[in-house]
């Protein structure tokens, strides 16, 4: 019985121990979420209140103005030319930056780390701040939107396109290195076919998140549904904005079902 | 066939004809793979491998038993050019590979061809492709370069195919293939090569027995028809004795007996598992 006791001894202390520690990290999850609150100044009050405003604005907006469709089109062809453009100059970029940033495939260590901070800054620029940065560069208009959003797929595709590299089967590699095969045949017979399903999947992915990127750049000047969509809104032009919004919720679930399927289709 | 604890040749019902004893009367008389005095200490200083010496001439099928860590793979590794040995020398066809690095040493190793565990395909090129991606150290053109299979080893690719009894599968896709399949395209890529060696480390490990026996079989078939020096890693005695040459014991980095297969007691074989 004493020994029981013993044995349960160390047992309860653990437990208790625990409890405490969960008690302690709750307290810290709730302090940190009540200072988000405080921090971006939430007030419910305000969208009660505020619901007169919403209603008018929804009021003003409806029907949507359907007699824009056709100004709309060369608009909305432009911000998925700036996706297509985007995306494509992103992946071509973004391959030969993996490769020197996966540890199993690059030639040496300074050019893995050159690549990896490379594709690290392109990442961590938000694609709004490369607008941004182009348009003062090149001027207004869709080209400065394409870049942005080429350099900004260099860094998500970059890191991805790494990762897949890093975690492919390297059995097939070494078996045709040890064939006598050169590093360019072993990559090009080993490692291509064994990335590259994953890689087009990952590029198509991005394809729908740039399209819907590339309608934010239109706010700041990057040509595209966004811009002509912030016009309407300046000029208080509501039912053009609420055919705008259809629109662009046409866009990006067309974008998101043909890249879905497409990615179905290459896995 | 098994008297006073010795493990006969003859084997079992499947077993292919096959000359008795070690030496293949009548065939070349310099061995095609001769390891002398190899010995590999690790860094960390661990004693690998003891002075190993193996000698197989063509034709000849010899299979290494032995426990886990007691040096097979760091053999296998080492006779490839994979590892680097500290002492000692591997000759291949006449040229000793320890002495050799970098182009010289990939040059010098093309007429060896190594099976793996793994049958390591590319799961999404087709049978025929993989094959023909054994030839890709003597086509190193513009085209292999850029992902391309050289033509001119596509009707030498299909009759290896053949060989392995897949030809009918050349054209689907090796990721398809069951595990015995796959191994068998592994030992038709590895032909590709035009080996005078092959080498097999643990080929039958993740494949059921019928899969490993066929396996097997066609590595005996090698050796036997075509000539090869094979030397096999296995775990399963049963397979060893019915299949090689002769079997070489290898425990803690040393060569403990190195006899044909029939005059291999049991006994011996089972010392070698002893922790």
């Amino acid at each position: 019985m004493t020994r029981a006791l013993q044995a349960a001894g160390p047992r309860i202390a653990v437990s208790s121990t625990r409890t405490l520690a969960s008690i302690g990290i709750a307290v810290a999850l709730a302090v940190v979420f009540i200072q988000a609150c405080v921090i971006v100044q939430a007030r419910p009050q305000d969208l009660v209140t505020g619901v007169h405003g919403m209603a008018d604005i929804i009021n003003r907006s409806l029907p949507p103005d359907f007699s824009q469709f056709a100004p709309s089109l060369m608009p909305a062809l432009e911000t998925v030319d700036l996706a297509i453009f985007g995306t494509v100059f992103g992946v071509i970029l973004a391959f030969p930056l993996a490769i020197l940033a996966a540890h199993n495939t690059a030639p040496s260590r300074p050019l893995y780390i050159g690549a990896r901070t490379l594709i690290g800054v392109c990442r961590a620029v938000p694609d709004l701040v490369w607008a941004l940065l182009f348009v003062t560069a090149v001027g207004l208009g869709p080209f400065p939107g394409a870049l942005a959003l080429a350099v900004h797929s260099v860094g998500m595709l970059g890191r991805l396109f790494a990762e897949v590299i890093e975690d492919m089967d390297m059995g097939p590699v070494e078996a045709l290195s040890l064939t006598g095969a050169s590093r360019m045949q072993v990559f090009t017979h080993a490692v291509i076919p064994g990335v590259l399903p994953s890689l087009l999947g990952i590029s198509l992915f991005r394809f729908d998140e740039n399209l819907r990127s590339s309608l934010v750049l239109g706010f700041v000047g990057a040509g595209g549904i966004g811009f002509y969509l912030l016009t309407a809104m300046n000029l208080f032009q509501y039912q053009t904005v609420s055919f705008l919004l259809v629109l662009t919720f046409v866009l990006v679930v067309g974008a998101e079902r043909l890249s879905a399927f497409l990615r179905s289709r290459v896995s | 066939m098994t008297m006073d604890g010795v493990i006969s040749f003859a084997g079992g019902l499947n077993a292919p004809p096959m000359p008795s004893g070690s030496a293949v009367a009548g065939r070349v008389a310099s061995p095609r793979l001769a390891v002398r005095n190899l010995t590999m200490r690790y860094a960390n200083g661990h004693l690998a491998l003891d002075r190993m010496g193996l000698s197989v001439e063509a034709g000849e099928m010899v299979v290494v038993l032995g426990s886990n860590g007691c040096g097979k793979s760091t053999f296998m590794k080492c006779v490839v050019g994979l590892n680097r040995p500290t002492g000692g020398s591997v000759e291949v066809s006449g040229q000793d590979l320890a002495a050799l690095s970098g182009q010289a040493l990939r040059a010098a190793r093309m007429p060896i061809a190594l099976i793996s565990q793994n049958a390591n395909l590319v799961k999404r090129r087709s049978v025929l492709a993989n094959v023909c991606s054994g030839t890709l150290g003597r086509h190193r053109t513009l085209a292999t370069r850029l992902g391309r299979i050289p033509k001119s080893e596509i009707e030498p690719s299909l009759s290896f195919l053949e060989e392995v009894g897949l030809l009918h599968l050349a054209h689907q896709r090796a990721g398809t293939l069951s595990g015995g399949q796959a191994q068998r395209v592994s030992v038709a890529r590895a032909l590709a090569q035009r080996p005078h060696v092959l080498l097999a480390d643990e080929p039958v490990a993740s494949l059921d027995p019928e899969a490993a026996d066929e396996v097997m079989r066609l590595l005996r078939r090698l050796a036997t028809d075509d000539g090869l020096a094979v030397v096999c890693v296995l775990h399963q005695p049963e397979l060893a004795v019915r299949y090689a040459d002769r079997l070489v014991g290898l425990r803690r980095g040393q060569l403990q007996f190195d006899l044909p297969a029939g005059q291999v007691p049991m006994q011996q074989i089972s010392t070698l598992y002893v922790s």
